[in-house]
């Protein structure tokens, strides 16, 4: 690595006393709360790992975290089908284009959860703009319920997850040399073979990435499965709300926060194997 | 300037491009003979590329029409004009290994897998490479990669190959390596080819013609011989080969002969291929190894004292400060017990007269 060389010339005790304000900080905010929670899981009067048997065993918890890798995984499925088609378009833009269409992208980040639940509401829900019109048309026999079930959770995520994906497909795009483009041109290739063949492939990491960070941000989605989900949409941080603040149990609430990093972590080191390998295929820019 | 015998395989006619305030390629014509290999060199920013780029359909003329082979294509678009294109930094697809690379044109025109096989063989045979057939590009070093897409571009044998300074990024012995492949290559298959560069010695090299070009405009054009021994210009006489120049006005006698009345005197020259008035300015072009260091006064010489002599192996080069401030350059053999020339030493610079050139002067600006 040529860029760590000069932070190799630091001696090791000023580099510890650069990093100490972070590791402080870090520990406070990070580690000692997470290791309270993991404490917590383990130990309730005394020492056991009860409450992980208990949760391995619970049909609720199971249910609740197939839900959790289901919406997860959907809402990161259903994003990257609307953001890869968005990127390349952004791609195509002349630069000063670009960002004003970029500043739209990122809209949704400037406005509150809050609203943005109840504006999906407004446009989706039953008495919603879609379903009125549905209604209009089809004389009263037509309502689709978009709105309090899974697809009004999709809904709701995609709105968050969207920026994500295609802020990081876009840099692949962004990055991909464009005289590869128009060699495949002058070789003959038509404009899908030169999609399939070049733009996509070397377009991976950053689907992956996009991918990565989807799942990362979605599987601890919290308000809007439940604004926007219906019962059966519980996700795992919805449950471990549940034990919090409806029956008090810290310890079980604990675990289930302990197996939900753990899973997750796991999840994420698996895509993050999928693109290193991607990487390595030589798709990396 | 082509031979008219052979069909063009490129016509260019009154072709231009502006780039809003900027012509990048002012009003061109130029024909390219089927099987000729031509070079269009120029310094950065003559337009060069747009050039090229015009003729592969990545950009579209201001004005003129593009002929090739035959079929007009100023509308066509790049991935029917049915070329090949090298460039400088080789575009070779990085997610493919060498035989994925080399095949793409080949499925591009669906050709069926046992052919396609066959083919990428004999190409790669043919640029000897067919151990690296499984690696990736990047694993190659920058000529081998060259190589590789020299590969893919002859493996579908297009009409005709452009190449935009393709050895530009390499060092100055695979360089020359590479140039005599290319020209080995473009003998073999007998493929027409439109090669872009800025070094001289690579256009003088590789050429049967060499278009010169000049801020968007062609200067001249030629075989290397017609552009290094007959330059019309001074621009062209200063890119091509080194020279001396010597400004002066001109003198016609009455029995025809021309004469240039210069600062350093009064010197004969041959008639000019394009007419001068008497009393226009001109410049008179003498290359360096057209002069020689002499001890006593020839019709056509200058005095002036050794500045420096630099040895080249083969020649030597003097530099030769006259009594104007001028300078000039004089290039003689390198000869075993050669008496050697001192700094500060008077001495003069002689040429024969049917030597020079007569230029018209360089535009001012
Ligand atoms: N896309 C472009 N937009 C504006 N000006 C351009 C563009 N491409 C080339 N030019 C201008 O056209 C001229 C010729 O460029 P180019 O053909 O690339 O020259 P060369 O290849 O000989 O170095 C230059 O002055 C360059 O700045
Ligand atoms: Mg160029």
């Amino acid at each position: 690595m040529a860029q760590s060389s000069s932070a190799s010339d630091l001696s090791p005790w000023t580099a510890l006393l650069l990093l100490a304000p972070l590791t402080a900080v870090m520990l406070l905010i990070l580690i000692y709360p997470l290791g309270l929670t993991v404490w917590t899981s383990l130990y309730n009067g005394r020492f056991s790992f009860d409450a992980y048997v208990e949760l391995a065993s619970s049909t609720l918890f199971l249910r609740v975290l197939r839900n959790t890798f289901e919406i997860a995984i959907g809402g990161t499925l259903v994003s990257l089908l609307f953001g890869y088609p968005v990127a390349l378009h952004l791609a195509a833009q002349p630069p000063r284009k670009r960002t004003a269409y970029l500043i739209m992208v990122m809209l949704p980040f400037w406005t509150s959860i809050l609203v943005k639940s109840f504006a999906l509401v407004a446009v989706f829900g039953n008495q919603g703009l879609i379903n009125q019109f549905l209604g209009f048309v089809s004389g009263g026999t037509l309502n689709v319920p978009m709105m309090f079930n899974r697809v009004g959770v999709i809904l709701g995520m995609i709105n968050f997850l969207l920026p994500f994906m295609i802020l990081s497909i876009l840099g692949s795009l962004l990055a991909l040399d464009r005289r590869l483009i128009l060699a495949a041109e002058t070789m003959g290739a038509g404009p899908l073979r030169i999609f399939w063949k070049i733009t996509l492939p070397l377009s991976l990491p950053g689907v992956l990435a996009g991918v990565l960070i989807n799942v990362t941000l979605s599987i601890g989605m919290y308000i809007t499965p439940a604004l926007l989900g219906g019962r059966q949409d519980m996700m795992v941080a919805n449950l471990v709300d549940f034990y919090t603040r409806q029956t008090l149990d810290w310890t079980a609430a604990s675990a289930t926060a302990v197996a939900l990093l753990i899973l997750s972590g796991l999840l994420v080191a698996l895509l993050g194997k999928v693109r290193g390998s991607a990487g390595l295929a030589g798709a990396g820019a | 300037m082509t031979a008219s015998s052979t069909p063009a395989m490129v016509e260019l006619q009154g072709v231009a491009k502006r780039y809003g305030e900027v012509n990048a390629l002012h009003r061109v014509d130029l024909s390219i003979a089927k099987g000729e290999f031509v070079t269009l060199l120029g310094p950065s920013g003559s337009g060069k590329t747009t050039l090229l780029n015009l003729i592969a359909g990545m950009i579209t003329p201001s004005s003129g029409r593009i002929v090739i082979d035959g079929r007009d294509a100023t509308t066509l678009p790049t991935n029917r004009r049915g070329l090949g294109m090298v460039f400088q930094n080789y575009a070779l697809m990085p997610h493919m290994t060498v035989f994925e690379n080399i095949a793409f044109p080949l499925e591009v025109r669906r050709l069926s897998k046992a052919e396609i096989k066959r083919k990428v063989g004999e190409a790669l045979e043919l640029i000897q490479l067919g151990h690296v057939a499984n690696r990736k590009p990047r694993e190659l070093s920058g000529g081998q990669q060259q190589r590789i897409s020299l590969a893919r571009c002859i493996v579908y044998n297009p009409a005709l190959i452009l190449m935009d300074e393709p050895l530009g990024a390499l060092d100055k012995k695979l360089r020359e390596q590479m140039q005599l492949e290319i020209k080995r290559l473009h003998a073999e298959l007998g493929i027409t080819m439109l090669y872009v560069t800025h070094d001289q010695d690579e256009a003088l090299t590789m050429s049967d013609r060499i278009v010169l070009m000049n801020g968007g405009r062609i200067e001249q054009q030629g075989t290397p011989d017609t552009l290094y021994f007959r330059p019309e210009t001074v621009f062209s006489a200063e890119f091509i080969g080194s020279s001396n120049l010597i400004p002066g006005t001109v003198e016609i006698g009455a029995d025809g002969a021309y004469a240039l009345n210069t600062a350093l005197g009064r010197f004969a020259a041959p008639a000019p291929e394009r007419a001068i008035k008497a009393g226009e300015r001109a410049v008179l072009l003498v290359r360096p190894e057209n002069m020689a260091l002499a001890d006593a006064a020839t019709p056509a010489s200058v005095a002036g004292h050794i500045e420096d002599s630099i040895l080249l192996g083969g020649v030597v080069r003097h530099f030769v400060r006259c009594a104007d401030g001028s300078s000039l350059i004089i290039q003689e053999l390198n000869q075993p017990g050669r008496s050697g020339a001192h700094r500060g030493e008077a001495v003069r610079a002689a040429w024969q007269p049917q030597h020079g050139r007569l230029l018209p002067p360089a535009p001012a600006g």
